[in-house]
């Protein structure tokens, strides 16, 4: 007899660790699904000798690069920017920073506030409780009463250090009248639930093996385990399948070997960001209810993908600020130029975040800002630069557009011969003037906080880590995938938990979000238990 | 995973010629010393390509193209065109094996990405210092919205 469990997940990254969990504590039978692997810590390379040389192969972000057998290859030829993204149980928390920005109000409101794309069919007030009860989940570090927030709890955990670099420009901020605040990070400060705080050592985009910087396989799957979800890794899913009434019946997947099995469930979560969730439902057309795609009734599904432009600008000091040490994360973060003003020639803004700038391999084969320079010349440019920097990391807001979207390669293929994501995405000329503004700005702010020297790197191509907005949410089911629930309106026990819902993209990095919404969807499944339609 | 953490033969690689290439790009100068100097190549080679075993090809390519005799910061350029794979490859592997070496490390005063102790309540002293004071008088910055 073939076992139906009530709620199948696809995906054990953020959102899907997160529901998981509170689906399993509040009674529900759960079995997830994850391509990847439990993250091995001991093989993290943050402290190993090697670990400049790692992040540009082994451990690079694109899946691409990396190669891994449980990775997909996403096809980008047609993209401005590289999609990045992390394949394990945890997923792409193995290698995110851990800056942990809640959206603004005004990021729910940009059609009524500033007339461009569309109002969320949800406010931030009601995102408020989820904020708050995720910021204890995580284990957040950071200092409450930032006005550039409306009040909110305090976090769980004193902020981070700034260091000297957060410090300086800290007081350029004053000096300039510019606002600045420490940022939120999911990395511990102190001892918490468990987990050992951060150790400074800067790399916690290659995996943090101190376990400090959250990541559901650390602050949920095992409360998640322990309550009864099941969790099988190396299980790549193939389909969604659907019963005579066009509902949900649960998922086709391969396991390592490539052995097919079907997992049925009462309700389906997608949980696989907002390329691998688009790619999913795009795999699932079936000819007799979605010719187009599952759930793509309004022909939504793949489209308005928004990965948030990104520049760097970095600031040199003429002193040593051990710029390869500290949290990566952000010391500080500012939203002086967030909000929309008149006055400019763009509507909205971005964020910024102040971060290390990495070792020497970091700083003569830049990754980011930088020049690669040889000779005489390279020896007097690492004694003017090395240890002496930070950057300003930017996220402009990234408005939604149809042109930019999601869809199927006909040619390339993963491991186990499925057809492999094609992304196709534009940045705007919008999007260029806010950052010109932005990155302008930004220098304008290290050279008041003492820096003798800045370089833009601009707009940079591999910086593709937010992914979102393939299949929005909203209440007009001929213009959204989902409604404001997260529950698609083609097919009621299917839901999308991950960043493939939002309707813009804010300003902010989205983790933080992606888990509010995540928890908040697990939570109306669970109050609407009972009048849930599932399969016969 | 498990990192690769065997050094890997080099017997394909001429060490001499590719530490002469290696010279010109990183000679002695501003009080640091050439590759040469500090063994660089013949250290650290073997475990640079022992960890990323996909630059070997490549850095042999490299290394068989070009004449330590003729080579020039502009010969490295026209290489970045020719032969991109190439060019990452030799300039990823002589930086890689420069900075792995103690003495170059002891000169830049990089001890590697270290682990650090630190007071998490520290944050009070600044905070009470004032540093924040001119950000809260200012008031907040976010923007009322309807419904």
């Amino acid at each position: 007899m073939t076992y139906r469990a009530d709620v199948l997940i696809i995906g054990a990254g953020a959102s899907g660790g997160v529901a998981a969990r509170h689906l399993a504590e509040h009674g529900f039978d759960v079995v997830c699904l994850e391509q990847g692997d439990w993250p091995d810590r001991s093989a993290f390379p943050g402290a190993r000798p090697d670990w400049e040389l790692a992040i540009r192969k082994d451990w690079a972000m694109s899946p691409n690069v990396r190669s891994r057998p449980e990775d997909y290859p996403v096809v980008h030829d047609d993209s401005d920017i590289e999609p990045l993204m992390y394949n394990a149980v945890g997923g792409s928390m193995i290698i995110y920073a851990g800056t942990w920005p809640r959206m603004l109000p005004s990021d729910f409101r940009v059609r009524t506030m500033d007339g461009v794309a569309d109002d969320w069919p949800i406010a931030y007030r009601e995102l408020v409780p989820y904020y708050n009860a995720i910021d204890q989940q995580i284990g957040v570090s950071g200092l409450a009463g930032d006005p550039a927030y409306p009040p909110h709890d305090d976090y769980p955990l004193p902020p981070l250090p700034l260091g000297a670099a957060g410090r300086r420009v800290a007081e350029g901020h004053n000096r300039l009248g510019w606002h600045w605040w420490p940022e939120p990070n999911a990395i511990l400060s102190a001892p918490y639930d468990g987990r050992r705080p951060c150790v400074q050592r800067g790399v916690c985009t290659s995996g943090c093996a101190e376990g400090a910087k959250a990541s559901t396989d650390l602050t949920h799957w095992p409360k998640a385990t322990a309550a009864g979800a099941r969790l099988i890794t190396g299980a790549r899913v193939s389909r969604i399948t659907l019963g005579p009434t066009g509902l949900a019946t649960g998922a086709v997947w391969l396991d390592r070997s490539g052995v097919e099995h079907h997992q049925e469930a009462d309700v389906v979560i997608l949980a696989a960001n907002a390329i691998g969730t688009a790619r999913l439902l795009l795999l699932s057309a079936d000819d007799r209810h979605c010719p187009d795609g599952l759930a793509n009734s309004s022909g939504f599904v793949g489209r308005r993908l928004m990965m948030h432009p990104f520049s760097v600008v970095t600031g040199w000091w003429d002193d040593q600020v051990e710029g390869w040490q500290g949290h990566f994360g952000a010391s500080i973060t500012s939203y002086q130029f967030y909000e929309t003003d008149p006055d400019r020639e763009f509507v909205r803004g971005a964020k910024w975040a102040l971060s290390p700038v990495g070792g020497p391999l970091n700083h003569i084969l830049p990754m980011r800002a930088g020049n690669e320079v040889w000779g005489r010349d390279h020896h007097e440019l690492m004694g003017r630069t090395f240890g002496r920097g930070a950057s300003w990391a930017i996220f402009g807001e990234d408005l939604p557009e149809e042109p930019n979207r999601v869809d199927l390669d006909p040619v390339r293929t993963d491991s186990h011969g499925i057809p492999a994501p094609r992304v196709s995405y534009r940045i705007s000329d919008h999007s260029r003037r806010l950052m010109a503004f932005q990155e302008a700005r930004a220098e304008e702010s290290l050279r008041a906080s003492g820096c003798r020297e800045t370089a833009v790197a601009s707009m940079i191509p591999y910086s593709g880590w937010h992914l979102m907005g393939t299949a929005r949410m909203g209440n007009d089911s001929a213009s959204s995938v989902v409604n404001s629930r997260q529950q698609a309106h083609d097919v009621p026990n299917l839901y999308i938990a991950d960043a493939s819902v939002f309707v813009t993209s804010s300003g902010v990095n989205p983790t933080c979000t992606i888990t509010a919404l995540a928890l908040r969807t697990a939570d109306l499944l669970v109050q609407h238990r009972s009048e849930q339609k599932v399969p016969a | 995973m498990t990192p690769p953490t065997s050094p890997a033969p080099t017997a394909d690689i001429d060490i001499h010629r590719l530490t002469a290439l290696a010279d010109v790009m990183l000679p002695a100068a501003h009080g640091m010393p050439a590759v040469s100097e500090v063994k660089a190549v013949e250290s650290y080679l073997p475990q640079v390509l022992g960890w990323r075993k996909d630059l070997h090809q490549p850095l042999v390519r490299a290394v068989d193209a070009l004449d330590p005799s003729l080579f020039s910061i502009d010969r490295l350029s026209a290489l970045h065109e020719e032969d991109e794979d190439a060019y990452v490859a030799l300039t990823t592997a002589v930086a890689a094996c420069y900075y792995l070496s103690p003495v170059v490390r002891e000169l830049i005063g990089y001890p590697g990405q270290a682990a650090k102790t630190y007071d998490p309540f520290a944050y009070t002293e600044w905070v009470a210092e004032g540093l924040l004071d001119p950000v809260v008088d200012r008031g907040p910055i976010w923007r009322e919205v309807p419904g």
